[in-house]
This record gives structure tokens, C-alpha cells and sequence, in this order.
């Protein structure tokens, strides 16, 4: 099974690298106390859900990657290839001459429906290179120009094209305290976008992971190369080959048996649907045990409570609007928008 | 079927033919039957779901200890309902992993049918489920069948490459491919020891069956003979008064299904499971390129043909389905003008 990453971006470029490269090294990481035949097959699991291995040297990894200048894309390509372990394919990319200023609108409106054809034929040549699609994987900021309004607008053709297939969308949380302006405008939009055609939005806040390299990891001058490479971290633990979930049985042995608290659940889900608990005895980036959990909970109330009403209290006064409206953004899409996004803060806090 | 009802019937033929149908039940089958509890309640409810409505059936003991004139009936109704040694021999068929099931039909529900979901069914509050519990239902099962489709897919893909890699290989011609069995055979040649025993068991099957289809006529003599003892069955009746005159029928129907195959569009819906043939393209061929799906010695479809047709069935289905939708939401807006401070918002 295998799925192709769409990177989108400055954002989606690096962390996307970032994810390779954790995965990469995983694959040739020890494997902690598993035997070799196990090792080999979790290669072979990930190596063909990530990477083509084609007769080249390295493999190549799965992915297209897309923005509007050229600088970081070029950057990242080399990255990779100097690695010596995987690289991209160098026609599996697309970018412009210019940037898109952080105008959501522009990536949406303009350039999306532009250069949709070039970009959903890259996607469709690492589609056809898959014996088996499991869907795509696009990660992309929220709040930026490029990655957010193309993002949203590749979404959709992604959705319109491979209309069966797996779409997750990984999107990363702005600093609530950024430094973009209409960075919540942007939100709103990417997000409301978002759900119309994607399957799962997985989020990252920079926030947390600006905590997590401060206080867990202590660094120092931190940098976006840490930041990116936490979360490429967490991603990689994720999306790693495992077990398929085998019964009732094995919960009873699993320390994370304490999960089962009902509390934790809703009301009209029982643990057992809601819970779902994966396990490989193999080990991941030199952590010989390690655990990651993705939750589809309210953790996330806040933030979006928080965005949708900042973005809400500018849009009141009309500020900035114009930026939006001279591409083709009307008011009337940003009502709909807060409308969508008001429905989700809604359901989830009734959960 | 008792082997002390049997002993009822006289004639030499008879024992013949019904001991051509023992062997060729075992040989099927192959199962020792213990009459027990769920055994009885599953065989009537797989009857119930077939349509056999004789309620005598029904009205059997659950632990085995009479009716097996009933049962004997039951099963003559299967055998000339369903077909169902056709059935069972095409199942024990040997595979060539080339198999793909078809189905264009048209979705059969009659017009009465439709009008059920409107009726709201009259549940208290503890029998409510949460309409969150059936969306989550509903996201769960979409992804089951998204997989499953990724899976197929897969399947075909990996298939294409296995007939274009050994196009030219086959020893026939016409057909130019290995199958996937066979290609595992090539791959590991040991196993031709199990494929053989599987083929030489469908051959015992075919042979019996052929001996049955002989003798096959008596039986139902003899069943309409004894006719008095099951009351009135109108497929008895039919099945030896109308035998030969069907035999007519149906040969005059099947030339008149040729002539109009040959004068008009084929609008046959295809149904059941073929074999995946792959056919390179042909710049003389009128059908063009791509794979054909052909059923046995019936004539070839190509997949072309078929991805046409289903997708004005997607299409149908699609404009249908809109139109529901659309339904539904008026009544919802309808609802809502009811009820104060209340708007709707469609999704």
C-alpha cells in the first residue's frame, strides 16, 4: 500500500523533508528487539508505502512538491539527494518564478486554477507508479499565502480526480501570536475549504511544538529545523507499518488498557469502537519503545474557538477585506466559511 | 433424503437414477448431515429467502424426527428453482484467478417498495440511536468500501501485468496468456499435484452430473407420481406435462435471442462471474483495445462495453440520488418554517 505526499509551500516542502528523512532513517535505524525477518518486512511495508524503488541508486520518495518560488524547493531537493540514502524525483515538482505575497486569494483564485493541469499530472504520474494507492498526503500551513490558498484549491482537485481515495490533510497550526496579519482570514478559509473535500485534518499547533522543543527537549536557539523535525518525528510514529488491530484479547495485555475509561468518550460511541490501538514490536528511531496518539477530540475547541473569533472581530470592521475581494473572494464565500466553521465548533462542543 | 423413503419406489430405473443422485449429492456435498436445532431453522429460513412458501415445511419439527417427504419436495423446488447443481458445479469449478464477478442489472424494487421509508416507525426514546452514532456508521463503512476498491484495483493492476509479461506464452493461441494459476504453476511447479487432484475431483462432478441428466427425467416422473402425497404442486405439474414442450420453447427462444442479437443493439445486462482475457489492440479491430471479459463459450464483452454502461448506470443513479437529496431538504425547510427561531442550514 502506498501514498503519495503532496507538499505545498515553503511549510509543506521542509516538513515534508523532514518526514522523509525520518522515515528513512528509521528504516536503516536499529530494530530494537524484533527479529530480522520482522525487521525485513517492516522495510519492505515502508519502503513501498513511501518510496519507488526503481532500478536508480536510492529510492524515491512518493511525493510532488509545489510552490510559488523556486528557492525552497530547490533547497529541499538537494537536501535530500545529498543524504545519499533516498531522494525525490526530479520532475515531480512544479513552482513558479514569484511568491504569492500571503494572499490566500491569489493562491486560490489565481494561480490554483492556472497551474491546476501541470500540478494533478505530476499527482497522477506517482498515482499510476502505486501497484496499490492508499491515498494522499498533502501537508501544507493554514495561515500562509502559497501553501494555504493552493492547498485548498489542490484539495479539491485532488478530491475531484481520485474521488474513492484517501485524502489527509496535515495542516500546521499558526503561532497564536503570529506575525501575518490576516493570518486568521487565511484559517478560517483553508480550514472551511478543507473539510469540504479532505477525510482527516491532522494538526500540528506551533505553538505545542514550540513548547515541546523548549521544555521537553531544552533547546536553546531554536530554530525551524527542530520544530520540523519534532513533528516530522510524531508524524513518522504514525504512519509507520504495524499490526492490524487483532481483538478484544490484546487490550487486556496493553499498559494502554487505561484508555478505556469511559469518561473519555462520548456518549453515543463505546470505547471499543472509539479506541483503536496499534502495535509493531519493532522499534522507531532509535526509541526502542515509544508511543504516539492521535485523537479526534476537543483538544482542538480552543484554538479553532479562538481563530474563528479573531478572525471574526477583523472581518466585522471589513478590515483588509479588499485583498480578498480583488481576486474573487467575496464576502459572501467568507460567510460561508465562518458559517461551516461555526457548525464544527459546534458539533464538537456538544460532543 | 432417507434412504427408507426410497426404498418406497419401484422400477430398477429409479433406484438407478436416484442412486446417480445420491452419489452425485455426495460427491457435491460432501458432508454428513447431523439434523440439529440450528441446522433446521437455518435450511428454512434459506428456503424463506428463495421464495418457497409451502407452509407445511415450515410447520416441521426443529429436531429432524419427521418430514422428509417435505424436505424431499423442498429440495426438488431448489433443483429445478435454482438450478442448483448448475450452481454448485459452477462453484467447485477449478480457478484461474483470473475471475471478476459483472453486474449491470437494474436494481428490481418494485414501485410499492419505495414508498416504505416514509413511514416514520414509532419508536419510544429508548430505542433512539444518536444520529452521530449512524454519520460515524456511515464515515466507517465508506472508508471499508474505499479500501476494498483500492484493493481491487490493485488486483487488476497486478493481473494486467501477469498477462502482458506472459502474452504470447500460451499453447492457445487465440487466448495468448497464462492464467494466474497457471502462472503459479510455472512458479512452483510442485504444486501441480494438488491442481491435478482439484481438476481430477471436478471431472468425477462433471461425469456425475452428466449421469444425473440422464436419468433426471424419471425422477420427476416419479415424483409427480407420487404427487397425491404432497397435494398440489404446480412446479410438478408443469415440470412433466410442459417438459418436452418446454424443451421446444426454449431452443425456438434462444434462435430468436440470436436474430435479434444480430438485427438490434445488444441490451443484455451482464451478470455473474467471467474471466479477465486480455486483448492488445488491434488497429484493424472494430471494438478497439483494452481488456474483454468473455463468459465461457458465450460471446466476449468487452470492458470498455461495460465501464460504458455502468457509468450511465452512475449516472442514473447519481441524478437520483439528487433529486432525493433535494426532497429531503425541503421537508426539512418545511419542519424548520414550523418551529420558531429555527433556521435551516443545509450541509
Amino acid at each position: 500500500m502506498s501514498i503519495v505526499t503532496v507538499q505545498l509551500g515553503q511549510c509543506g516542502n521542509q516538513i515534508g523533508h523532514e518526514v522523509f528523512n525520518a522515515i528513512c532513517s528509521d528504516i536503516h535505524g536499529t530494530h530494537g528487539l524484533c527479529s530480522k525477518k520482522e525487521n525485513e518486512s517492516y522495510r519492505d511495508a515502508c519502503k513501498e508505502r513511501f518510496f519507488c524503488e526503481e532500478e536508480s541508486e536510492v529510492p524515491i520518495a512518493r511525493a510532488v512538491l509545489v510552490d510559488m518560488e523556486p528557492k525552497v524547493i530547490s533547497q529541499t531537493l538537494s537536501m535530500a539527494a545529498r543524504s545519499g540514502y533516498w531522494k525525490y524525483d526530479d520532475r515531480s515538482r512544479f513552482c513558479q518564478k514569484q511568491g504569492s505575497g500571503n494572499n490566500w486569494a491569489n493562491g486560490y483564485s489565481v494561480h490554483g486554477p492556472r497551474h491546476k493541469e501541470v500540478i494533478m499530472n505530476l499527482v497522477q504520474k506517482e498515482a499510476e507508479k502505486c501497484d496499490r494507492l492508499g491515498g494522499f498526503f498533502t501537508i501544507m500551513s493554514m495561515a500562509g499565502g502559497t501553501g494555504s490558498g493552493l492547498g485548498a484549491f489542490v484539495t479539491q482537485c485532488l478530491r475531484d480526480a481520485f474521488p474513492t481515495s484517501f485524502i489527509l490533510n496535515h495542516v500546521i497550526w499558526p503561532y497564536s501570536t503570529g506575525e501575518v496579519i490576516v493570518q486568521n482570514y487565511n484559517s478560517v478559509l483553508t480550514l472551511s475549504h478543507l473539510y469540504q473535500s479532505s477525510d482527516a485534518l491532522l494538526v500540528h499547533e506551533n505553538d505545542v511544538i514550540h513548547k515541546i522543543c523548549a521544555q521537553l527537549m531544552n533547546i536553546k536557539q531554536m530554530s525551524f529545523r527542530d520544530v520540523n523535525q519534532v513533528i516530522a518525528h510524531q508524524l513518522g510514529s504514525v504512519f509507520q507499518p504495524t499490526y492490524t488491530a487483532e481483538g478484544g484479547l490484546h487490550y487486556s495485555r496493553n499498559p494502554l488498557g487505561s484508555f478505556r475509561d469511559p469518561s473519555l468518550y462520548t456518549s453515543w460511541l463505546n470505547p471499543r469502537d472509539a479506541f483503536n490501538a496499534w502495535k509493531t514490536p519493532r522499534a522507531f528511531n532509535k526509541y526502542e519503545k515509544s508511543a504516539a496518539l492521535v485523537s479526534n477530540s476537543q483538544f482542538l475547541l480552543k484554538p479553532l474557538d479562538n481563530v474563528v473569533g479573531k478572525a471574526w472581530n477583523m472581518f466585522a470592521s471589513k478590515a483588509y477585506i479588499h485583498q480578498y475581494t480583488k481576486f474573487g473572494i467575496e464576502e459572501e464565500d467568507f460567510l460561508d466559511s465562518f458559517t461551516a466553521l461555526e457548525q464544527v465548533i459546534s458539533s464538537y462542543t456538544i460532543l | 433424503m432417507s434412504a427408507r423413503h426410497l426404498s418406497l419406489i419401484q422400477g430398477p430405473s429409479l433406484s438407478l437414477c436416484c442412486s446417480a443422485l445420491i452419489s452425485l449429492c455426495y460427491v457435491l456435498f460432501s458432508i454428513v448431515f447431523f439434523f440439529s436445532d440450528n441446522q433446521i431453522r437455518s435450511v428454512k429460513s434459506a428456503l424463506w429467502y428463495h421464495g418457497y412458501d409451502r407452509p407445511e415445511l415450515y410447520r416441521l419439527p426443529s429436531d429432524g424426527s419427521a418430514g422428509s417427504r417435505e424436505l424431499l419436495l423442498a429440495f426438488s423446488w431448489l433443483l429445478h428453482r435454482l438450478s442448483l447443481l448448475e450452481q454448485l458445479l459452477a462453484r467447485n469449478r477449478v480457478k484461474t484467478g483470473d475471475e471478476t464477478s459483472v453486474c449491470t442489472c437494474e436494481d428490481d424494487l418494485p414501485n410499492s417498495q419505495k414508498g416504505i421509508t416514509e413511514i416514520a416507525p414509532e419508536y419510544g426514546l429508548e430505542d433512539a440511536v444518536d444520529v452521530r452514532y449512524l454519520q460515524w456508521l456511515n464515515g466507517r463503512l465508506r472508508f471499508q468500501w474505499r479500501s476494498l476498491h483500492a484493493q481491487h484495483q490493485e488486483l487488476c493492476k497486478l493481473l494486467h501485468k501477469i498477462h502482458l509479461f506472459t502474452s504470447g506464452s500460451h499453447m492457445d493461441q487465440i487466448l495468448g496468456h497464462f492464467s494466474v494459476t497457471e502462472t503459479d504453476l510455472v512458479r512452483q511447479p510442485e504444486n501441480y499435484k494438488q491442481l491435478l487432484q482439484l481438476l481430477e475431483s471436478e471431472t468425477m462432478q462433471l461425469e456425475a452430473f452428466l449421469e444425473w441428466k440422464q436419468l433426471e427425467p424419471v425422477y420427476w416422473q416419479w415424483m409427480v407420481m407420487n404427487q397425491t402425497d404432497f397435494g398440489r404442486c404446480s412446479f410438478l405439474d408443469s415440470n412433466i406435462a410442459d417438459h418436452f414442450q418446454r424443451k421446444i420453447q426454449e431452443s425456438v427462444e434462444l434462435k430468436l435471442l440470436d436474430l435479434t442479437y444480430l438485427c438490434a443493439p445488444k441490451k443484455n445486462k451482464m451478470h455473474g462471474s467471467c474471466r479477465l482475457v486480455f486483448r492488445s489492440k488491434h488497429p484493424a479491430s472494430k471494438t478497439g483495445f483494452g481488456r474483454s471479459v468473455s463468459k465461457e463459450h458465450v460471446s466476449a464483452v468487452s470492458a470498455t462495453e461495460v465501464i460504458r454502461e455502468l457509468q450511465m448506470r452512475e449516472a442514473s443513479l447519481e441524478r437520483e440520488l439528487k433529486q432525493l437529496r433535494e426532497e429531503c431538504r425541503q421537508r426539512l425547510d418545511e419542519i424548520a418554517e414550523g418551529l420558531d427561531g429555527v433556521i435551516c442550514i443545509s450541509p
